[in-house]
């Protein structure tokens, strides 16, 4: 291993290598920062460049600019309340209210510290256990997965709040059902395509999450005129950000959080499929959970540890996800699978003899997580206020922009003029939702996770001659099964223990 | 209690996603031997819709909240002149080109929502749509048609 990380450092550490790193942190974090071009926007704009580049050199900037852009898609999420991606979207939940209050340079920090520590405590475990976590992850079987998804999907009740479990539970299961649209991979069947050839490979991905966040968002900007103390207190977070300063006792309150959400983050990540988004809701989750009543109650108000846990946790997740990329050739995230493809093309093949047939890669890979990290810290972290004047401009000015690089984000992934006119309905459809105070995150959930339930579920019913008895026969299976129930029912119960002793 | 009340609404209007979803679901087209399996293309759908339409029912009987819908107090002119002028990008941004499509929306963007300096509505619209064109064509060398076709492109 030490040979390894020196090999890492040698080649992470050429001035070729550390300007990639660079670049990529600044540019992920600009690209990452506009609402509409998330990771996935911003590494798929980087793979034409990191063609002409030497393999490492290419990895490493892509990987820089996932990073940079999960750190940019955070600022505009607490900025402005509109992630450009899934996995900032919990961040939103207590980002957004302590930008609100006067406190976006305190949320920023508070944000980047935590990735900051995420990233870099995730760097240590794959470091240490790359090898030994990549055989926990092929111990996992069809049946696990699809309990583990299970388990993803019932933990929404878990951050869905008081009266809003049904609502939250509706929404997963319209995303589900939204997964199903396309062709169906094992049997080659249409689903809900109606004729029309650009539904074959179902909905994008990128398309749903901007109709829901972005663009829904800048609709309902415009369909709710701020009132003029609003607009002054919004021009007032965004221009000055307040002290970036933290406290001891913010501190103090932080560093557990960041303990647990960088472990929970870091083993959702390295199972191939979970990713950082499952990672972020979880540990969001388990965070309030943990909190008890009173502090609990805080969440989704400018809460520090809700806004520490999953800015902790999806970095780590992130980190995490490079494990099945880099070890078993699975990506653990969409992010990681342009990445795969990226690798593919310059003739690697990601998988166990990757560590013998490319070291240079795969270390100079881990080894420049930490360097992209302090870059970012040391870097981004000052230089955001001066990145975020461009949050500051006028209404009628950024809500067209946000729209046009919402509609053209994702244009620019398919060319197709299609899927901008679907972007528009699933927004007005959106709109109609969150007017309605309906969730939108669950349903991307559910959407993310659809697909691989439905391919998991099939696989393990061959496996088991279509019995469903490996449901409660795999002690693995059933375990994580039994968490799921009782992630579901623990609320309801404890909401009415607590309702009886009042 | 509201009779109409916002979980109401949102419970009806999922409740004929989940019934037209499901009725949908019946007319995926399988081939006999794909019809045999335990598991095919049509069960997850099936059991979704089933499974929605249960939730949106309960929804419908015990909604969590009684709060009605409000639709005063909304730009909804605005906001649908909005959504007609994405429309319109997405029918001119290829026959009329990048260039010309996007700094026509945005300006209109612009105005529509109240922006009416005329050297704000070209100076936020024509710079960036050429930087960005620049940006995407010169260094990421992603391609899109600038211009209109009968312009040459």
């Amino acid at each position: 291993m030490i040979e390894g990380i020196l090999i890492g450092l040698s080649t992470a550490l050429t001035l070729t290598n550390l300007v990639m790193v660079l670049m990529g942190c600044l540019v992920g974090t600009f690209i990452g920062m506009l609402p509409g071009l998330g990771p996935m926007s911003a590494i798929a704009l980087m793979i034409p460049i990191a063609a002409s580049l030497e393999p490492s050199a290419g990895i490493i900037l892509m990987a820089a600019v996932y990073y940079g852009a999960i750190f940019g898609g955070s600022t505009s999420s607490i900025l402005i309340n509109a992630p450009g991606v899934a996995s900032t979207v919990a961040t939103s939940f207590d980002g957004y209210p302590l930008a609100k209050q006067g406190k976006a340079g305190k949320a920023l920090a508070i944000a980047a510290y935590s990735s900051f520590s995420g990233g870099v405590i995730a760097a240590i475990f794959l470091l240490i256990a790359a090898p030994s976590l990549a055989y926990v992850s092929l111990s996992f079987q069809s049946t696990d997965y699809f309990a583990l998804m299970v388990l993803g999907l019932s933990a929404v009740a878990a951050f869905a709040g008081k009266g809003n479990v049904v609502k939250a539970l509706l929404m997963t299961v319209v995303g589900l059902m939204l997964s199903t649209v396309g062709t169906d991979q094992t049997q080659g069947v249409q689903r809900f395509t109606f004729g029309a050839l650009d539904l074959l490979d179902g909905i994008s991905f990128l398309l749903l999450v901007m109709a829901t966040f972005a663009l829904s968002e800048a609709l309902l900007a415009i369909l709710k005129p701020k009132t003029d103390a609003d607009r002054l207190r919004e021009m007032e977070a965004q221009r000055n950000l307040g002290s970036m300063a933290v406290s001891k006792a913010e501190v103090g309150e932080m560093a557990p959080v960041i303990g647990r959400s960088s472990v929970i983050g870091f083993l959702i990540g390295v199972l191939p499929g979970a990713g950082a988004t499952i990672a972020s809701f979880l540990a969001y989750g388990m965070e309030q959970r943990l909190a008890g009543p009173t502090k609990g109650a805080a969440f989704g108000h400018g809460s520090v540890r809700g806004l520490s846990a999953p800015e902790t946790a999806n970095n780590a997740a992130a980190t995490g996800s490079f494990v099945p990329l880099l070890t078993l050739g699975i990506p653990g995230s969409g992010t990681t699978a342009i990445m795969l493809g990226a690798l593919i093309g310059y003739g690697i093949q990601p998988g166990p003899r990757l560590y013998i047939d490319q070291p240079d890669v795969f270390w100079s890979v881990i080894v420049s997580m930490w360097i992209g990290n302090i870059i970012l810290l040391i870097l981004n972290l000052p230089l955001i206020p001066y990145i975020a004047r461009v949050l500051a401009i006028p209404g009628q000015i950024l809500l067209p922009l946000i729209i046009f690089f919402s509609l053209i984000g994702v244009y620019f992934v398919s060319f197709n003029t299609f899927d901008i006119h679907l972007m528009i309905w699933f927004a007005i459809a959106a709109v109609i939702l969150r007017l309605l105070d309906f969730p939108m995150a669950p349903m991307i959930l559910g959407f993310i996770l659809g697909a691989m339930m439905e391919e998991n579920l099939r696989r393990a019913l061959l496996i088991n001659n279509d019995s469903w008895s490996f449901l409660w026969e795999r002690p693995l299976t059933a375990g994580i099964l039994a968490l799921a129930a009782v992630v579901l029912i623990a609320p309801v119960l404890l909401g009415a223990l607590r309702r009886r002793r009042a | 209690m509201t009779i109409l009340s916002k979980d109401r609404v949102g419970a009806m209007l999922l409740l004929a996603f989940c019934v037209g979803y499901g009725v949908m679901s019946q007319e995926i087209r399988m081939l006999p031997f794909q019809m045999n399996a335990a598991f095919h293309a049509r069960t997850m759908p099936e059991a979704l819709s089933v499974l929605g339409i249960v939730l949106a029912l309960m929804l419908l009987i015990f909604p969590g909240s009684d709060t009605k819908p409000v639709l005063r107090g909304y730009n909804w002119l605005t906001a649908a002149l909005v959504i007609l002028l994405m429309f319109a990008y997405a029918l001119t941004v290829r026959p009329a080109g990048f260039l010309l499509a996007t700094t026509l929306f945005l300006m209109v963007g612009f105005a529509l929502l109240g922006e009416r300096r005329p050297l704000v509505l070209v100076g936020a619209s024509a710079p960036i749509v050429v930087g960005f064109w620049l940006l995407m064509s010169e260094v990421l060398d992603v391609y899109v048609a600038p211009l209109p076709a009968f312009l040459g492109r």
